[in-house]
């Protein structure tokens, strides 16, 4: 059987090949070699080539005054027109700064909250304590970011939201947090938060479950201080963790939580000065404005962006280390 | 079974001053995490537990205003509506995440092996997607006008077998399953597939847990995908997307200049969303306790350790 | 071999995921001949639930089965999200849906057919599948009202149905009364602040606007009335319609956004409103049911057209708020600047992707002129779904309630004035309402103008994304100084090519005047 395949392999390669038949041969060889791991990566490949990469080809509608008629490739070309104004008026730029801003803020804001909630799990010794709090922190994930927005609007409206009762109570007037730009950074930070610390922590804190014991019991003996163990022992150990961590949300920095950002905020434009991310912004165009052209336009330098952006990270952090590297 | 369950560690012996504080704050600073965290849900229990008139004029509070169950009998009076949202989501949650997990794990295996020679490009061609994608309109149009998919549950249940990220998650969790398995399965004559399936894939529950529970979430929390690819072309909305019109339904009509004489009594009030709500989530978070056990350690020996 | 039977499971696998994916689900096609031929029609509205639609479409299939050997279904693009579910509904190239509900004003019609999502309709295929259509819409001279440049038709209109979809304010008469407006009327826009100041002192638990979400209607009830503006419905920018002329000086385009002083008044009597708290601090990302609420006393106005008002208003707060003596305040009225309905308010397109156009055609012929076919298509079956009462007008039975009985099938692409009865729900007065707006009305001129805006589209997507950042926050009194956001507004219109566009438009403004001898 095997002789049969060779057999086959060399009349193929034969008839296409122009290489040299030794590495020809390799290639294919490793091929065969691997067919069972290959078909196990099939369904996987198959699945991004038809969902993830096969679209790619569209992204020429940034470039046309896209119709149905004529579709994608057949409709007028525009040239750059679809980018001209969203440069000009500055919102390419908006959106860039509050997409990445929002990023940063996620990852270091985020980090901190994680290890820290996870330095604190760590020194909880009841287990039914963790189990619990551990639920408790795992419910926000539970919950689809359509409750969130009715939950923020509920908390925050002017006339009957529970923050605005919390302060008149406490004898202050009311805001009107709707109209205030400013605060929605904050805001929405505090929901993602809210969202997403309590599952990040659980990584960290199996990390720290990870740690070899004796560094602790070496560290009693030398009389260690409680915050001498974090500072020397935890969070130097943690520290791949994070980089890999951080890594992929470098990957995504260009993209955002669009559930939350547009459940929170929605149609609200006195509000998008600070709150308006790329993907809220492509969601917009086409729903509100029917707009395929401009928002593919967007959705293009997103992409292109975010890749200069990752393939630069990437390249100093295999310079500085390999092993981080993502790729 | 080795180095897949996570140690406990030991007690301390002696706790000096600086432990206790230590100790202390973490106590506080976890119960007030946890506390941060369920209050939100504590709001929507109460509120579908509330009179509408409460509502309307005072807002959500911590308990029910004017105690009633009149939201839920209301839901459970046509419930034909909900149940068939639940039959198709979790027929989809269930259907998709045992088939997302089958595909994940055995990439996530396949990538992993060093004696792989595409595992650096297979992973690239994976990771890329996260890079580079083709957008909102370019993505609908190809599923739509040329897969035809719109309409149809497996626009929604195909998009979200798998992801970029739980791939690299389970190459990660593949990782801790010692090689001397994958030697011994080879010595013995298994193929790979073999290995994969019979040796290496039981090693691994803790991870399937967790992945799974992702992909679990991803479908039940689903409604961006069905607003796109289902609209209203299916009879049952997947459960989330059937909340979201509910939600913003009221709304949408108001901004519209449509004909005449629309009828819009019929439109849920503020508990019924509530209520609603409840009903969406309750389940899913009744099943977590269950899988908790799985899903922590799960994480714990996918522990991204590089 | 067990490893080979392994290895070819995995294959399988493999190969069903990509099988399911690229297979896809297309429709059966082929229909045998004789078989009636299935024709979908795209309606708004939420699809009832209440199996009366079913039992009326029973019914009609037996009809249509007579009349053009065809059975109908309806596809509804419901109103949660409706904006994103229909354009998202033509942009996939469904194949399934045959006719589309649509209108010049709402629903885009002109940029979707300029899109390519409407079947053109020559006149033979129109004279062949739909001559009762034809010979009506012809002899009205109304198939001018929807062509588009390459003198192709694109839709049927709506023309032989008399509505009036003016917008204007609902209120309450009898607070109108008591906040000293004589007989509780109020004549002029500016009027309502006095009206919603006295809600507010005395009506504790009411709004005195109730209102929500992306709007216009502060803006534009004040534009109308105090310009003499009249909008060109056909070029949009997003969902506004940025371009008007005047009557002074009719063939002149320009913009009540980009000139004058009227949007400034505009933005600061919104913005005494905001502070006097006639609408919520939170309109815009509020989401309940706010004509509810006017129904329930718990707002002192709400906002929609004539229809609605003559419809259902009068009826529900007559019923739920007895004595309120509910009256409408129309766009315009101060200055008689408002408008006759435009015949393309109600339209009906083929879709581009039908199968059977020339069925849907014959469908719809059916349906708009065989009087049994539109009575059960509009008003469903008699004795179940509405009695005609003695007095001929159409009622309902015992026991029936119009919020969860309602048939739903907003077949709104279509109606005829010969087969509409009167409805014992209709406000009393309906007649004269009709009659005073009738009296001075104006028509709108430009309905046979068609503008090319292959070279403009990318400038008006880009005023439209300008226009959704402003424009709701003026209307809300959102901006601590309107003046510096108008100017702000207008710049950013201009660096989008305003004048690019209005110069485009111009000139096929000028070519349809030249070619009708006019100035």
């Amino acid at each position: 059987m095997a002789t049969q395949a060779n057999v086959a392999r060399q009349v193929r390669g034969g008839r296409y090949e122009p290489l040299p038949a030794r590495s020809r041969k390799s290639l294919l060889r490793r091929i065969g070699d691997n067919r069972t791991l290959l078909l196990m990566c099939l369904p996987a490949i198959v699945f991004f080539l038809v969902f993830s990469y096969a679209p790619m080809p569209g992204v020429w509608i940034a470039f046309t005054n896209f119709n149905y008629r004529d579709g994608i490739f057949g409709s007028p070309f525009v040239g750059l027109r679809n980018f001209e104004f969203l440069i000009q008026s500055g919102q390419l730029w908006l959106l860039t700064k509050n997409t990445i801003l929002y990023n940063v803020a996620f990852i270091v804001l985020g980090n901190i909250l994680q290890i820290a909630l996870a330095i604190m799990l760590n020194e909880i010794r009841s287990k039914y304590f963790k189990k619990i709090s551990q639920a408790a922190m795992f419910l926000p994930y539970f919950i689809s970011v359509v409750l969130v927005g009715v939950i923020a609007f509920n908390l925050l409206n002017y006339d009957t939201g529970v923050v605005n009762a919390l302060i008149e109570q406490s004898g202050g007037d009311p805001l009107k947090i709707y109209s205030m730009a400013g605060l929605w950074p904050i805001i929405i930070i505090l929901f993602w938060l809210w969202q997403s610390t309590g599952y990040g922590s659980i990584v960290y804190f199996a990390a720290i479950m990870g740690i070899d014991n004796s560094l602790f019991e070496a560290a009693a003996i030398d009389g260690a201080s409680a915050w001498q163990r974090i500072r020397y022992i935890i969070l130097p150990s943690l520290k791949p963790t994070f980089i890999i961590l951080l890594l992929f949300s470098l990957g995504g920095i260009m993209s955002g939580n669009f559930g939350l950002f547009w459940n929170l905020v929605g149609n609200n434009a006195a509000l998008f000065q600070t709150t308006d991310i790329i993907e809220t912004s492509v969601y917009r165009m086409i729903i509100s404005q029917n707009n395929f052209t401009s928002s593919t336009a967007v959705g293009l330098y997103q992409s292109l962006f975010g890749f200069a952006l990752v393939m630069t990270c990437n390249y100093v952090v295999r310079k500085i280390n390999e092993d981080y590297a993502l790729f | 079974m080795t180095a897949v369950v996570a140690t406990k560690r030991p007690r301390k012996v002696k706790a000096g001053k600086d432990d206790l504080v230590l100790r202390g704050i973490s106590y506080l600073g976890v119960t007030l995490f946890a506390a941060f965290c369920a209050l939100p849900f504590v709001f929507i229990v109460s509120a579908s537990l509330s009179s509408e008139s409460a509502i309307m004029r005072d807002g959500f509070g911590l308990l029910p205003n004017e105690f009633t169950f009149a939201a839920y009998e209301y839901i459970f009076k046509a419930p034909q509506q909900i149940i068939g949202s639940y039959v198709v989501t979790i027929t989809m949650t269930v259907a998709g995440t045992a088939l997302g997990l089958f595909i994940i794990a055995m990439t996530g295996y396949a990538l992993q092996r060093k004696d792989f020679p595409f595992r650096n490009g297979i992973s690239f061609f994976i990771y890329f997607t996260t890079l580079f994608s083709a957008g909102l309109a370019p993505t609908f149009i190809w599923i739509s006008r040329y897969l035809e998919l719109r309409g149809s549950y497996l626009a929604v249940f195909l998009q979200l077998l798998m992801t970029p990220w739980l791939i690299i998650l389970m190459k990660n969790f593949v990782r801790s399953v010692p090689h001397e398995i994958v030697e011994s399965g080879k010595v013995d004559g298994a193929g790979d597939f073999r290995i994969f399936l019979q040796l290496v894939l039981p090693m691994m529950k803790p991870a399937l847990a967790t992945i799974g529970l992702f992909l679990a979430l991803g479908y039940w929390n689903e409604w961006y995908l069905s607003s796109l690819y289902l609209g209203s072309t299916v009879e049952f909305k997947p459960l989330q997307y059937h909340l979201y019109n509910l939600i913003n339904t009221a709304n949408a009509l108001r901004n519209s200049v449509a004909g005449s004489n629309v009828s819009i009594t019929d439109l849920p009030s503020n508990t019924l969303k509530m209520a609603s709500a409840v009903v969406a989530t309750g389940p899913i978070v009744l099943v977590y306790p269950f899988v908790q056990k799985y899903f922590v350690s799960g994480i714990t020996v996918g522990a991204v350790k590089g | 071999m067990r490893k080979s039977l392994v290895r070819t499971g995995a294959a399988a696998l493999a190969l069903a995921m990509s099988v399911t994916a690229l297979a896809a689900c297309g429709p059966g096609g082929g229909e045998e001949s004789g078989e009636p031929t299935e024709i979908t029609m795209l309606v708004l509205g939420d699809k009832p639930t209440n199996g009366r639609l079913e039992a009326m479409l029973e019914k009609l299939n037996v009809r249509l089965e007579e009349e053009a050997n065809a059975h109908l279904d309806l596809f509804y693009v419901e109103w949660a999200d409706w904006q994103t579910q229909y354009n998202v509904q033509l942009l996939s190239g469904d194949d399934n849906v045959d006719l589309i509900t649509t209108a010049t004003d709402w629903l885009f019609a002109w940029e979707n057919a300029e899109k390519g999502a409407f079947l053109p309709l020559s006149e033979e295929m129109l004279q062949e599948n739909a001559p009762k259509t034809w010979d009506q819409v012809d002899a009205a001279g109304d198939w001018d009202l929807t062509k588009l440049d390459d003198g192709q038709i694109y839709f049927i209109p709506e023309d032989n149905f008399t509505q009036w979809t003016n917008h204007g304010f609902f209120y309450r008469g009898d607070w109108a009364t008591e906040a000293g407006f004589e007989d509780g009327t109020i004549t002029k826009f500016e009027d309502f602040t006095t009206y919603f100041e006295w809600v507010k002192e005395n009506q504790p638990d009411a709004y005195p606007w109730d209102i929500a979400g992306p709007n216009d209607a502060a803006l534009t009830g004040y534009l109308q009335g105090h310009t003499d503006g009249q909008t060109i419905q056909q070029v949009s920018a997003g969902i506004y319609f940025p371009f008007q002329t005047t009557e002074s000086d009719p063939y002149t385009v320009s913009s009540w956004y980009m000139e004058g002083d009227e949007l400034l008044e505009a933005a600061e009597l919104a913005k005494e409103w905001n502070d006097i708290g006639v609408w919520r601090e939170d309109a815009l990302n509020y989401d309940g049911d706010t004509r509810e609420e006017f129904f329930a006393g718990l707002s002192g106005a709400d906002q929609h057209h004539t229809q609605t008002f003559v419809g259902s208003i009068v009826d529900n707060m007559t019923k739920k708020q007895p004595g309120s003596d509910p009256k409408f305040f129309y766009w315009g009225q101060e200055n008689g600047n408002y408008f006759r309905d435009i015949l393309t308010h109600g339209a009906m397109a083929v879709s581009a992707n039908s199968a059977n156009p020339e069925k849907a055609l014959e469908v719809y012929d059916v349906l708009r002129n065989d009087e049994e076919a539109y009575k059960l298509l509009n008003f469903g079956i008699e004795g179940t779904d509405y009695v005609m009462t003695d007095d001929g007008k159409l009622g309902y039975p015992e026991g029936y309630d119009s919020s969860t009985d309602a048939l739903g099938s907003n077949f709104w692409g279509g109606r005829m004035d010969e087969f509409e009865p009167d409805r014992v729900t209709d406000a009393p007065n309906k007649q004269e309402i009709y009659d005073e707006l009738d009296a001075s009305a104006k028509d709108y001129e430009y309905s046979t103008l068609v503008v090319n805006k292959d070279l403009i589209d990318p400038t008006l997507a880009a005023m439209g994304g300008v226009l959704s950042e402003y424009i709701p926050q003026l209307q809300y009194g959102k901006f601590d100084d309107p003046a510096a956001a108008i100017d702000e507004m207008r710049q950013k219109l201009n660096d989008a090519g305003y004048e690019d566009a209005r110069a485009a438009i111009q000139t096929d403004m000028d070519a349809w005047a030249e070619e009708r001898g006019l100035e």
